[in-house]
């Protein structure tokens, strides 16, 4: 019979620890709590079975979330309701640092909850939510956003450009709504 | 005449990948050199930063549920 007391596997350590990581990615990719917490756990299961694929010393965090962004796109994708496709090269949201002349330094950032920044992530379209969410959420670096999403580094700069326009754009016509910030001044009005 | 080495726009070009440490080690200084003396990029890199803060500070308390990392957990240990 088997010890009940094994020593946690080499996978056991070095995988668990990321689990908070893996789930708020999940959140993000899957949109509901179900959903990712399914995703997690498939990732979890199909990184036990590939372990012997893994290199030891390169980073385990962006090979487990490399596994569950290619378990999302296979089997999950299509069950997240997207806003309708766009063609995204059509989006080029003007740069909001531009339009805040009464807060150059984008202090109003700070004022806005986190349920509407992950309101605004949500919103994005599939390629620019998942670069922003790998990089500037959870602090991946270009080459290993690079190899989760398959794409070349140019083309994951570009669309973290991109992604972080639209979602500026978006919390800076919240801060607007919700007062926060005055918004942009016409021309024509007295400046100051 | 001026001794910055980036005029205003190729030093915003360059910004995210500054403030993201993805700038070659030759170049950070250069930036850094011009944003020291360009008071409206300095301004527009506080406001990246504030953004980017935003985004990598404020989510972090979402955590695994322990009912699924329990699962998960036991799911391993079992013989498959």
């Amino acid at each position: 019979m088997a010890d009940q007391t094994i020593a946690p596997t080499d996978f056991e350590r070095e995988a668990l620890p990321h689990l908070d990581t893996l789930y708020r990615v999940a959140l993000r990719f899957a949109g509901e709590p179900s959903g990712a917490e399914d995703l997690v756990q498939d990732t979890m299961l199909r990184a036990f079975r590939g372990w012997s694929g893994f290199r030891p010393g390169t980073n385990v965090r962006a090979w487990l979330l490399t596994i569950l962004r290619n378990t999302f796109i296979n089997e999950y994708r299509r069950r997240r309701r997207e806003p309708v496709p766009m063609d995204l090269d059509a989006i080029e949201p003007y740069a909001v640092h531009e339009a805040t002349a009464s807060d150059p330094e984008g202090e109003f950032f700070s004022q806005i909850v986190d349920a509407r920044v992950l309101q605004a992530v949500d919103a994005l379209p599939e390629p620019f939510r998942e670069v922003v969410v790998l990089s500037d959420m959870e602090g991946l670096n270009y080459a290993e956003i690079a190899e989760a999403v398959g794409v070349p580094v140019g083309t994951v700069k570009s669309r973290l450009f991109r992604g972080r326009r639209q979602l500026q754009r978006d919390l800076y016509e919240h801060a607007v709504a919700m007062g926060y910030i005055a918004p942009r001044q016409e021309p024509s009005k007295e400046d100051r | 005449m001026t001794t910055d080495e980036l005029d205003c726009d190729a030093a915003l070009e360059l910004l995210h990948d500054y403030l993201k440490r993805e700038i070659s080690p030759e170049l950070a200084p250069v930036v850094e050199r011009h944003l020291e003396r360009c008071v409206p990029c300095f301004s527009h890199a506080r406001f990246e930063e504030k953004f980017l803060e935003l985004l990598s500070g404020r989510t972090r308390e979402i955590r695994c549920p322990e009912a699924l990392r329990r699962r998960i957990a036991e799911s391993l240990r079992q013989p498959s």
